[in-house]
């Protein structure tokens, strides 16, 4: 009889673990902010002393479910407001955003929690209305307001000033296509030109919203998902990339729109500007792998600078502009150095296994760059490429 | 007519197997083989199943929750003639526990572990029953199981990484304007847990009708208790049809409520199947139905 119930217990047990074998769903957040760096990575949040890559504190969020069956899951890039919030968003089935004091931990290394936002209350007597879909987006913070977009369609308005985010928070509901059948997914942060919000969505679509009265002031289509956000460039005009492996130019008054390029693979990323000059990567699927491609756009004259710069691995991350090179992370986990006339180098390669899908940022005199599916979580990287520390989430 | 001449000459010229490697031992190692395969290239089954749901995805429609209902039909059909002797089986094993002769030697020997096994074994020869195979065709399906869940995982693309999973994952077809998928089907979004918010309280309605088909269906397929009170089958069966049910309630509470579609369906087929072959029991639903 024992022998049975063991069978039978090894056998779900070989089905749990078995099931969990599809490895890390999202890639991490990463954030610093005078020599404090914040990672998001899988259900931790961590503050890590840039200086010396010793861990400051850390947090989990709420417990949830059945033995917390249901645990959190941070992934977006965490925000610091100038009052010392953290913004952090469980990207998990509970949807919660959390403003985590950085000024209040307690001996144990646990922030406290100043206020936390789960769905709209327009009254204490009134039933909140949840949440519904997963914090996939990084949020963009505009002067007191968050703008945090959902993969239920809305974009959340958040006063920030205080706490009372739930009751004062807004819904922009975001206008669906005519049959109704998608859900706007949105899943990249919000770029604003100071009077306009503009937000792309999985489902095709770039949308303008006006900051003073949260208005859709126009909305645009495109052929394919928009994983990225959309960039400024030096011009005025609105630049994305989307899954058509086409790079779109959006004038942000009309949002009139044409394909300025064709790329070989899906832009993943958002570019970067650097003047006249546009820096975005792609990902060429060849089987069941990924190739990466560095591209450099002129917005001015309309052309390439360089032919499209193989690299190892798929590149989700946008390029960091460091000085007069590009820092780019990749897939396979090396870090490459491509100087602005094209020239690749090598920069760090990692002696272990570890996947780089996260933009790399500066911090401090280091660039940090964050991995899943390696022994680390998080490396800094001196001018030189040389690692300095690395952190591991103890 | 056969002359049994001829009959004992082509039996004299069949090539024998070896002492003691019968050809359920090759059976068995062949599933051994197909597993091993399978776990070291499981990135293949998951590859292969996505493929297949996403020529689903579009022939329907572009309907995720008709897929995975489809997929999960398709995938019972492939499995039918496993799920078949692996019912066959179970039904032999348990006629022999109310076997007199193995009931009496399990008395006879009871202090003696090892007479009691060779004598077990001995009876199961005669009958002509191997204990294996009741669980070698269940083994057979672990790697389709458990490449299920991260097939639809990816698929329904809840996440970034899930997505650039999903486009590499898919042959033949270019996903392009697929995605995102559509994942909504009825009230539910499939990438999310599902509750249905009645009378102000989220109830997770999927999660318990999932339960209640797990328990009806183990139910429904456990065979009327036996007269033997050491009959560990029954009693396995009977510790399955509530563990199972709690098992997947939790699952299906907190995972993309698309893979609760994944187990109604597979139960529903369950059923119809043991139907089909004459092995349901309705009278285990009725209260006291298994006296």
């Amino acid at each position: 009889m024992r022998k049975k119930i063991l069978i039978v217990a090894l056998f779900l047990l070989a089905a749990l673990i078995l099931s969990g074998c599809t490895g890390a769903t999202a890639w991490p957040g990463l954030s610093a902010v005078n020599n404090v760096a914040y990672l998001a990575h899988t259900n931790v949040v961590y503050a890590v002393d840039v200086r010396t890559g010793a861990k400051l504190w850390s947090f989990t969020g709420e417990k949830g479910g059945f033995l917390n069956s249901n645990p959190s899951l941070f992934v977006t890039t965490p925000l610091l407001t100038e009052d010392g919030l953290l913004i952090v968003l469980d990207s998990g089935n509970k949807h919660i955003i959390y403003g985590v004091d950085t000024k209040d931990v307690s001996q144990d290394g646990i922030p406290n929690v100043a206020w936390k936002f789960s769905g709209i209350c327009v009254s204490q007597s009134e039933a909140c209305t949840a949440v519904k879909g997963h914090w996939v987006a990084t949020p963009l913070i505009v002067g007191n307001r968050l703008f945090a977009p959902n993969s239920d369609g809305n974009v959340y308005v958040l006063d920030l000033q205080d706490g009372q985010s739930d009751k004062k928070a807004k819904t922009i509901e975001l206008s669906k296509s005519a049959d109704q059948t998608d859900q706007d997914r949105l899943w990249a942060q919000p770029v604003t030109d100071g009077e306009r919000l503009y937000v792309t969505s999985l489902d095709h679509r770039l949308y303008a919203i006006d900051l003073q009265t949260n208005q859709e002031v126009w909305v645009e289509e495109l052929s394919a998902a928009i994983p990225g956000s959309p960039v400024l460039g030096s011009d005025g005009m609105l630049y994305v990339g989307s899954l058509a492996k086409q790079l779109e130019r959006f004038d942000p008054a009309t949002g009139k729109h044409d394909a300025v390029l064709d790329t070989n693979g899906w832009i993943w990323g958002t570019p970067i500007v650097d003047g006249d000059n546009l820096y975005f990567s792609t990902v060429l699927n060849v089987g069941s792998t990924s190739e990466g491609f560095l591209y450099s756009y002129n917005t001015k004259d309309g052309r390439l600078n360089w032919d499209p710069i193989h690299l190892d691995g798929a590149i989700t991350a946008s390029p960091l502009l460091l000085g007069d090179r590009l820092i780019i992370a990749t897939e396979s986990g090396d870090v490459y150095s491509v100087g602005k006339d094209g020239a690749v180098d090598t920069w760090y390669h990692p002696a272990e296994k570890g996947k780089a899908y996260t933009t790399p940022i500066i911090a401090g005199d280091y660039v940090l760059v964050a991995y899943i599916e390696s022994d680390y979580y998080l490396i800094a990287l001196d001018s030189d490429g040389d690692v300095q520390w690395t952190f591991a989430g103890k | 007519m056969k002359n049994p001449s001829n009959q004992s000459q082509s039996q004299a010229q069949r090539p024998q197997l070896p002492q003691n490697f019968s050809t359920e031992t090759i059976k068995t190692l062949a599933v051994i083989a197909i597993l091993v395969l399978a776990f070291m290239n499981f990135s293949v089954v998951i590859d292969f199943m996505i493929t297949v749901m996403i020529f689903i995805y579009r022939f329907v429609g572009e309907s995720f929750g008709i897929t995975i209902i489809l997929f999960t039909i398709l995938i019972r059909l492939a499995t039918w003639p496993l799920n078949a002797q692996q019912m066959k089986g179970a039904k032999a094993m348990q006629d022999l526990q109310n076997d007199k002769e193995w009931i009496a030697a399990q008395k006879k020997y009871a202090k003696d572990r090892e007479k009691l096994a060779q004598e077990q074994f001995r009876i199961q020869r005669e009958r002509g029953i191997n204990p294996l195979s009741s669980c070698l065709p269940t083994l057979i399906q672990f790697p389709i199981l458990f490449a299920l869940i991260p097939s639809i995982t990816y698929a329904i693309g809840s996440y970034p990484l899930s997505l650039l999973k999903l486009s590499r994952s898919v042959f033949f077809q270019d996903v392009t304007t697929l995605v995102p998928l559509n994942s909504k089907f009825l009230w539910m979004d499939l990438g999310l847990p599902e509750r249905t918010v009645i009378l102000g309280i989220a109830i997770p309605v999927l999660a318990l009708i999932v339960a209640l088909t797990t328990y009806i269906q183990s139910k429904l397929t456990m065979p009327s208790s036996s007269p033997n009170p050491n009959d560990q089958a029954a009693a396995t069966a009977r510790i399955m049809s509530i563990q199972m049910p709690i098992m997947l309630f939790l699952f299906s509470l907190n995972y993309a409520s698309g893979l609760s579609i994944y187990f109604i369906t597979s139960n529903i087929l369950s059923i119809v199947q043991y139907a089909m072959m004459g092995k349901v029991n309705w009278r285990n639903l009725l209260p006291g139905g298994q006296k």
